[in-house]
Formats: structure tokens, C-alpha cells, sequence
């Protein structure tokens, strides 16, 4: 008798640990991502965007974003533009082909969440904070947010000059559960 | 004069369209670049007739101001106006949806000089020079 009792309590304490430290839920990113950038000099889009989402509404201390944007993908909707931003004065995509952004937290504000994580790009690495909604349908979902960068921070192009220093980026990323 | 350099213009502007389309076949079908919505069929035959129509009146006027000059510097620029036209292609921000948007100049370029080559070609049936 004392043996099946310390097997349940053993069991129950299995549970018990694996129900704190569950994963959040894993999505998946559809092809109809949309990774937009803008400022008065020049916008455009990266046609390439891939990562690893966990994401769990009320589990959100166990919610990470692991996202990479290829540079080589950026569309100006011009080509000697597309060549420019690729090249030595600004992007330098040979030799960081990446954007990545890794949440170290994530933090609910009202309907917003906030990911806070390392944003790398041109080499350069800065913390940054990233605001967001989700809104969930059924297994599929959609996250969209919106912030700006000083491109001076990550050492892209020259300061001032025909591009503005802020650069915004706008984010919608269509997710199925995993 | 005037009917005759229309006639001209108009000519030499409807070929001009025609031989950008045939270029616009072989381009597409040699490096599988679609820019069909930009470059469309009706606005290629609408623009390169209305640079031969607008090369007609070009010529009309300086003829009738320069006289005997007016020929030799319609053609001087016409040959301008035309290279300077193909800054265009190069400035041009197309919809971020087309892909490979560094290939459009490849293909715009040609065009800008069919106008001109079609006008020069055709002009001696059309307008015989003054003994």
C-alpha cells in the first residue's frame, strides 16, 4: 500500500513540475508575412522572414520569439536602390546576411504585449522593446506590431544624409498552431 | 509639311510600339521577368505614338523658327531627349510586389530608343530632304 501511495505522489509530483514548466504554444508562420519599412527617404519591404514562436497567452513567461529577416531580401521596388542597401555603405549583407531578434521577456500592457529581446543587425546588437498585438482565431492567429529604430545604432549608412536616422518597422505575421 | 510629319510621328510611333512589344515577348521569355502589369500592352503602343506625334510637332516647329537648321537640331534633340529619357527606368520605384525590380531597366531601356530609331529610319519616305 505504502508503494502505490509514493508512486502517486511521485506521479502527481511529475505532474505537478511539467505543468509549471510547460512550453508555450508553438506557431507556425504562414508565406502571407509582411516585414515593412519606412521613413521619408526610402521604404520598402524584406521578402524573407523565419523563426522559431512560442507563444502562449497565459503562460507568457514561457513565450519566446526567435526571428531572423534575410537582408539579401530587401525590395525598395527598385533595383539600383535594392543593390545600394545591400551593399558596403549601408547593409553589408555578404557579411551579415541576418536581422535576428531574440525576446529574453515578454510582458502583457493592457491588449498589448511587449517583447523585450536583443535586436542584431549589422553586426551591432541593441535591447530593445517591440509592441504587440495577437489575435487568435481558432489554430490560426495573427501578430502585428510596430516600432522604430535609429539605424545610427547599428552603424547602418552614414548619419543624416537623404535617408532619416528613425526608420519604422512594421511587423504582420500570420501564425498556424503548431 | 505639318500632315506629313504627323503621318510620319504617328508611323514611326505605332512601329515603335510594335518592335517594344516583340522585345518585351523576348525579354520575358529569355529571363522569365514579368513586368506586364507596369509595362502594359496599351500603355507601350499609347506612349511610344505619342512620342512620334510629339517628335511630329518637335519638327514642324524648329523647321518653320530655324529654316534650314531646323533639321540638323530636331535630330540633335531628339538623340538627346532620348538618352535623357532613359533615367526613367533607372529612378523608377515599382509596386514591392514585382519581382526583380533590377531587371525593369533591361527592359525599358530598348524601348526608349525605338521612338527615335523608327523616326530616323522612316523619315526619308515620308519628308525627302531640300536639294
Amino acid at each position: 500500500m505504502k508503494r502505490v501511495i509514493f508512486s502517486f505522489a511521485t506521479l502527481l509530483a511529475i505532474a505537478a513540475v511539467f505543468a509549471f514548466t510547460a512550453a508555450a504554444q508553438g506557431w507556425q508562420i504562414k508565406t502571407n508575412y509582411n516585414v515593412q519599412f519606412s521613413n521619408p527617404g526610402v521604404s520598402g519591404i524584406f521578402k524573407t522572414l523565419k523563426g522559431d514562436i512560442a507563444f502562449d497567452e497565459k503562460n507568457l513567461g514561457a513565450s519566446k520569439f526567435d526571428m531572423n529577416i534575410e537582408v539579401a531580401s530587401i525590395n525598395t521596388g527598385n533595383g539600383l536602390q535594392n543593390k545600394h542597401a545591400k551593399g558596403s555603405d549601408w547593409f553589408e549583407a555578404d557579411k551579415f546576411p541576418l536581422i535576428k531578434f531574440t525576446s529574453s521577456r515578454i510582458t502583457k500592457n493592457g491588449n498589448n504585449y511587449l517583447a523585450t529581446g536583443t535586436l542584431e543587425m549589422h553586426g551591432q546588437k541593441k535591447e530593445i522593446g517591440i509592441p504587440f498585438t495577437f489575435a487568435q482565431k481558432g489554430n490560426e492567429g495573427t501578430f502585428a506590431g510596430a516600432f522604430t529604430v535609429n539605424r545610427n545604432d547599428f552603424k547602418i549608412g552614414k548619419p543624416g544624409g537623404d535617408v532619416d536616422d528613425m526608420v519604422k518597422i512594421e511587423l504582420s505575421v500570420p501564425v498556424t498552431k503548431k | 509639311m505639318f500632315k506629313r510629319a504627323l503621318l510620319l510621328g504617328f508611323v514611326s510611333g505605332a512601329l515603335a510600339g510594335v518592335a517594344s512589344l516583340i522585345y518585351a515577348k523576348v525579354y520575358h521569355d529569355s529571363l522569365g521577368a514579368d513586368f506586364s502589369k507596369i509595362a502594359t500592352t496599351a500603355g507601350i503602343m499609347i506612349t511610344s505614338t505619342a512620342g512620334g506625334l510629339l517628335a511630329a510637332v518637335g519638327y514642324w516647329l524648329l523647321n518653320k523658327w530655324l529654316k534650314g537648321k531646323g533639321e540638323i537640331v530636331f535630330n540633335f534633340v531628339f538623340t538627346i531627349l532620348t538618352f535623357v529619357s532613359i533615367l526613367g527606368p533607372f529612378a523608377a520605384k515599382l509596386p514591392l510586389d514585382v519581382e526583380a525590380p533590377e531587371l525593369f531597366p533591361g527592359l525599358t531601356v530598348p524601348m526608349h530608343f525605338f521612338p527615335a530609331l523608327a523616326w530616323f529610319t522612316l523619315k526619308p519616305l515620308f519628308i525627302r530632304q531640300q536639294p
